[in-house]
């Protein structure tokens, strides 16, 4: 799924180790969602979204959408 | 050890447990073999020994389902796609063998080698499946 999660965590100057820790995720979680080798839940998704302040259709390209 | 040095406290917990299972497996398995237990073979009381080889493998399986339990989603996808292919592809490999041993006169190997089998499948699959899609 398509995002913006990369340049979110660049502009704050984080590491994917740190994005991880503090989405409660490992690095590899969050180096597989950059590179679109992961579809998250619902529940990372908007954790997520409360994590950068943005909602989730902001960070996460809806696929559906028409 | 990349996974011990490198990994999560999920991913340490499951070498524990894993060594946990795999030193005694090892050691009945290396005592049988210098003869330590010649002397029950082939009586009633050698199946106590099959079992305590073969408790193990239900050990390992409830390692591996721990990992998935503590780890994360990402993680856990990965897992579960690792394990599934490597037991059909396990299944299937062992299918074959003993229809060829129905067949085709294939040698008759033993039945405890689908658990080796399912391992050596799991490290083939491991850098292939990166994806949990």
């Amino acid at each position: 799924m398509k995002n913006r999660l990369k340049l979110l965590r660049v502009e704050r100057g984080w590491t994917q180790e740190q994005l991880g820790q503090a989405l409660g995720v490992s690095r590899q979680a969050v180096n597989a969602l950059e590179t679109e080798k992961h579809d998250p839940s619902l529940d990372l998704a908007y954790r997520i979204a409360v994590l950068f302040d943005q909602p989730v259709e902001a960070i996460f390209e809806n696929p559906h959408a028409g | 050890m990349s996974r011990w040095n490198n990994g999560t406290a999920a991913d340490r917990k499951y070498v524990v447990r894993t060594m946990a299972f795999t030193v005694p497996y090892v050691a009945v398995n290396v005592a049988a073999i210098f003869g330590a237990f010649d002397e029950i073979i082939g009586k009633p009381a050698a199946w106590v020994l099959a079992a305590a080889v073969a408790a193990p493998v239900l050990g390992w399986i409830w390692s591996i389902l721990s990992l998935m339990r503590d780890s994360d989603e990402f993680m856990r996808a990965l897992l579960a796609k690792r394990f599934i292919i490597s037991a059909g592809l396990a299944m299937a490999i062992a299918s074959f063998w003993g229809f060829g041993e129905s067949y085709a006169g294939a040698p008759h190997l033993q039945t405890w080698l689908i658990f080796p089998l399912f391992w050596a499948c799991m490290a083939l699959m491991t850098p292939l499946i990166r994806t949990s899609r």
